[in-house]
C-alpha cells in the first residue's frame, strides 16, 4: 500500500495535448476514480502512472519512490485492464499465479497455489480454476482478472473501466463487490471511468478530467454539490444540470437571479456575485419543485417517468427550459400543465459565462 | 427438388475431380514410372499403371545413401528453421511493438531485400562463403538459407504479432515480466499458428533448395537430397527409374509435417483473452 503523486506531469501526442502539467495526490488505502469524457486525459494518466507510457515532462512517484523512468514490471503495481486481457493460453488458475510466478524470487508452488485459491475462494471462481478464459461468462472473466490483481499485494490497484463491458445489472453488483473488496483489503486504488455514478459510489474522492486538464478533485459529496464549474456540474449527476442565463440584481434588499422563469434568489450577499461579468445559473432538477398554477407562464411540454421519479420539461419565455424532478406518486402533473417553479437557493449554483468557473457561493469556497 | 440438389453435387464433384486430376497428374504419373521396371518406363506408347510393379529404384536409391542425404537435409533445414524463426521472431516483435529510431527504414530494407533474386546472389556469397572458409559446408548452407528467408519469416511473424491484442502484454509487463519474457512467456505461445506458418515457408524453402546448394556444396559429406537426386541425371545417361523414386520420396517428409502441424491452423487461440 501506497500513496501516489503525480508533479506536473505532461503528455502530448503529436500537437494534442493529452495531460497537461497533472498535479494528483493520492493517500494510502484511498480509492480514487478519474473520471471523464473519452479523450479528457484520464486513461493517459493511468498509463503513465503503470509505465505503459512515458511522460513528457514531470515527475510519477509511488509511495517515495520516483517511479518516472522504471518500466511497468519495476514498479510493483496491479492492472485490470478494460477487456480483462487474460492470458487465453493459460487456465484461470495459470492467470492468477502468473503474477507470482514471475516474481523474482518466485514463491514455491505450495505457497503460490494457497495464495490462488485464497483469493479465487474470495472472488467465488475457486470451481473454475482448471477452465480456460474463453470457457467462462464475461462475469467470470471480469473476476479472475481482478483476482490476477490481488494475488500478489501490490503497491497499488489500477483499474481501467473494469465494469464497462458487463450488462447493467452485473455492473451494479460488481461495483458492490469492488467497493467491499476494497474496504476489506484498505488498498490504494486508483480506477479510470467514464461513468459518473460508478465514481460517486465507489470513490473516497474524484478527480474530473476534461481536455487534459483536472478540473476538480474532491470527495463525492463536494463534487456534486459544489462543482467548481459548469463543465464539472453538467458532467456528474444522473441528470443534466439545468443552465440558465440571466443577470443579477437586488430585489427587497436581496440579491436575486432574473432569468426567464422569473426572479430567483440567491440568498448570498451580493459582494459574492460582483467582478464576474455575466453568469449562467446552474441548478440540478431535484433543488426545483414545481406546483400547479394554471395562471403560470411556464408549462409542462414533456413527463417522463423513471420509476419513483418524475422528470418534467419545463418551457419558460423566450423557449427557455429546465427539468424538474417530482415524485411521481405524489404528482398529477401532466403535460401542458402550467407550473410555478422554486428554486432552492442553497442548491443554485452561479458560474461565469466566460470560462465556466464556479463562482463562490459567499464565503464558502467551492475552488478545487 | 431433391433430383436438383443430387445434380448439382454431382456436377461439383466432377469439377473437383478433374481440378484434382490436373493438379495431382505428374505426381501420380511419376509414381506410377517409379514403380515401373526400367524399360517400361520409356516405352512408347506408355502405359497408364506398370504392369508389373517393382521396387527396385526405391530399394536402389537407399542402396546409394538416400538415408545420409536425407539425414543431411534435414539436419540444414531444421537448423535453418531454428535461427530463422528464432531471428524473425525476435526482429517481428521489435517492429510491431517497439518505437525506435530508424523503424521505418529498416521495415522498408526488410521488405526491399525480399526482392532481390537469388540468383544474382549466388556468385557473391560464394565468393563471400570461400573467402570466410564456409564453403562446402552444411553451416554455409544454413546462414544462406536464413539469411534469404528471414525478411519474408520476419514480416508474417510482425503481420501476427501486430494482429494479437496489445493488452495481454502490457498485463504481463505490469505483471512482472521484461519485454523479452513478455515474448517467451506470452506473445510465442499465442503465436503457434503464425510460428508454424513461417516455419513451413522456411522449410520447404530449405527442403526444396537446389540451386544454392548444389552451388555452395561439392563433396558427398555435405550432400543434400535434391543434390543427390539430381546426380541421377548422369553425364552418359539419365536414370529415371531412381531418379522418380527419389522425387517422390523427397515429398514424404513435407507431406508428413504438415499433416501433423494442421491443428495449429485452427484460428481462435486468442479466444477469451480479451472483452470488447
Amino acid at each position: 500500500m501506497s500513496t501516489v503523486t503525480f508533479q506536473a506531469v505532461t503528455k502530448t501526442y503529436g500537437a494534442v495535448m493529452a495531460l497537461d502539467a497533472l498535479d494528483l495526490h493520492v493517500e494510502e488505502g484511498e480509492f480514487v476514480s478519474l473520471l471523464g469524457p473519452s479523450g479528457s486525459g484520464k486513461s493517459t494518466t493511468l498509463n503513465l502512472l503503470a509505465g505503459l507510457m512515458d511522460a513528457d515532462s514531470g515527475r510519477i512517484l509511488i509511495g517515495e519512490r520516483d517511479v518516472t523512468p522504471l518500466p511497468p514490471e519495476k514498479r510493483d503495481i496491479a492492472m485490470v485492464f478494460q477487456n480483462y486481457a487474460l492470458y487465453p493460453h493459460l487456465t484461470v488458475f495459470e492467470n492468477l499465479a502468473f503474477p507470482l510466478e514471475v516474481r523474482k524470487p518466485k514463491p514455491d508452488a505450495a505457497a503460490i497455489r494457497s495464495k490462488v485459491e485464497l483469493v479465487a475462494d474470495t472472488l467465488g471462481i475457486g470451481m473454475l480454476l482448471a477452465r480456460y478464459p474463453k470457457e467462462i461468462s464475461g462475469g467470470q472473466q471480469q473476476r479472475v482478472a481482478l483476482g490476477r490483481a490481488m494475488v500478489r499485494d501490490p503497491k497499488v490497484f489500477l483499474l481501467d473501466e473494469p465494469l464497462s463491458n458487463l450488462d447493467a445489472r452485473l455492473r451494479i453488483r460488481m461495483r458492490r463487490d469492488l467497493k467491499a473488496l476494497h474496504q476489506a483489503l484498505g488498498s490504494t486504488i486508483v480506477y479510470v471511468t467514464h461513468d459518473q455514478s460508478e465514481a460517486m459510489t465507489l470513490s473516497t474522492r474524484v478527480a474530473v478530467f476534461n481536455h487534459g486538464k483536472l478540473q476538480q478533485y474532491a470527495p463525492p459529496a463536494d463534487i456534486y454539490n459544489r462543482p467548481a464549474n459548469a463543465f464539472v456540474a453538467n458532467f456528474v449527476g444522473e441528470q443534466e444540470t439545468n443552465f440558465l442565463d440571466g443577470t443579477a440584481l437586488m430585489e427587497d434588499g436581496q440579491l436575486s437571479f432574473s432569468t426567464a422563469f422569473g426572479a430567483i434568489p440567491l440568498g448570498r450577499p451580493a459582494s459574492a456575485v460582483s467582478g464576474h461579468g455575466a453568469l449562467r445559473l446552474g441548478v440540478r432538477p431535484e433543488a426545483i419543485t414545481a406546483t400547479q398554477d394554471p395562471t403560470a407562464e411556464a408549462r409542462i411540454v414533456l413527463t417522463e417517468l423513471a420509476g419513483a421519479d418524475l422528470f418534467l420539461t419545463v418551457r419558460g419565455r423566450d423557449a427557455a427550459e429546465v427539468v424538474v424532478r417530482a415524485d411521481a406518486r405524489a404528482t398529477r402533473l401532466v403535460a401542458g400543465d402550467g407550473v410555478r417553479l422554486v428554486f432552492d437557493a442553497q442548491r443554485v449554483h452561479l458560474f461565469e459565462a466566460e470560462g465556466g468557473a464556479a463562482v463562490s457561493l459567499g464565503g464558502e469556497s467551492a475552488a478545487v | 427438388m431433391q433430383r436438383l440438389i443430387q445434380r448439382r453435387r454431382l456436377l461439383r464433384g466432377a469439377v473437383n475431380l478433374l481440378i484434382a486430376i490436373f493438379a495431382l497428374f505428374p505426381i501420380l504419373w511419376g509414381l506410377s514410372s517409379s514403380l515401373k521396371p526400367t524399360d517400361q518406363i520409356i516405352e512408347f506408347p506408355p502405359r497408364l499403371l506398370p504392369s508389373e510393379p517393382t521396387l527396385e529404384h526405391y530399394i536402389r536409391i537407399f542402396q546409394d545413401g538416400a538415408l545420409y542425404y536425407i539425414g543431411n537435409s534435414m539436419l540444414v533445414s531444421a537448423a535453418t528453421i531454428a535461427l530463422t524463426i528464432s531471428l524473425a521472431a525476435l526482429g517481428g516483435y521489435a517492429l510491431a511493438r517497439f518505437d525506435f529510431r530508424g523503424r521505418g527504414a529498416i521495415m522498408m530494407m526488410v521488405i526491399g531485400v525480399m526482392s532481390i533474386p537469388i540468383a544474382s546472389l549466388l556468385v557473391p556469397t560464394f565468393t563471400l562463403l570461400s573467402a570466410v572458409g564456409l564453403f562446402d559446408t552444411r553451416l554455409g548452407l544454413v546462414l544462406l538459407y536464413s539469411a534469404y528467408q528471414l525478411p519474408a519469416a520476419m514480416w508474417m511473424l510482425y503481420g501476427y504479432f501486430m494482429s494479437l491484442p496489445v493488452e495481454v502484454e502490457n498485463a504481463a509487463r505490469v505483471d512482472g515480466c521484461s519485454p523479452l519474457r513478455t515474448l517467451w512467456k506470452v506473445v510465442l505461445p499465442l503465436s503457434k499458428p503464425g510460428l508454424v506458418a513461417a516455419a513451413l515457408f522456411v522449410l520447404v524453402f530449405a527442403w526444396n533448395d537446389f540451386v544454392v546448394a548444389v552451388t555452395m556444396t561439392s563433396s558427398q559429406e555435405t550432400r543434400t537430397f535434391p543434390v543427390a537426386i539430381y546426380f541421377y541425371l548422369g553425364f552418359y545417361g539419365r536414370e529415371w527409374g531412381p531418379l522418380l523414386a527419389a522425387s517422390l520420396v523427397s515429398i514424404v517428409p513435407i507431406i508428413a509435417v504438415f499433416v501433423f502441424l494442421q491443428r495449429y491452423f485452427m484460428s481462435g487461440l486468442t479466444g477469451g483473452g480479451v472483452k470488447g
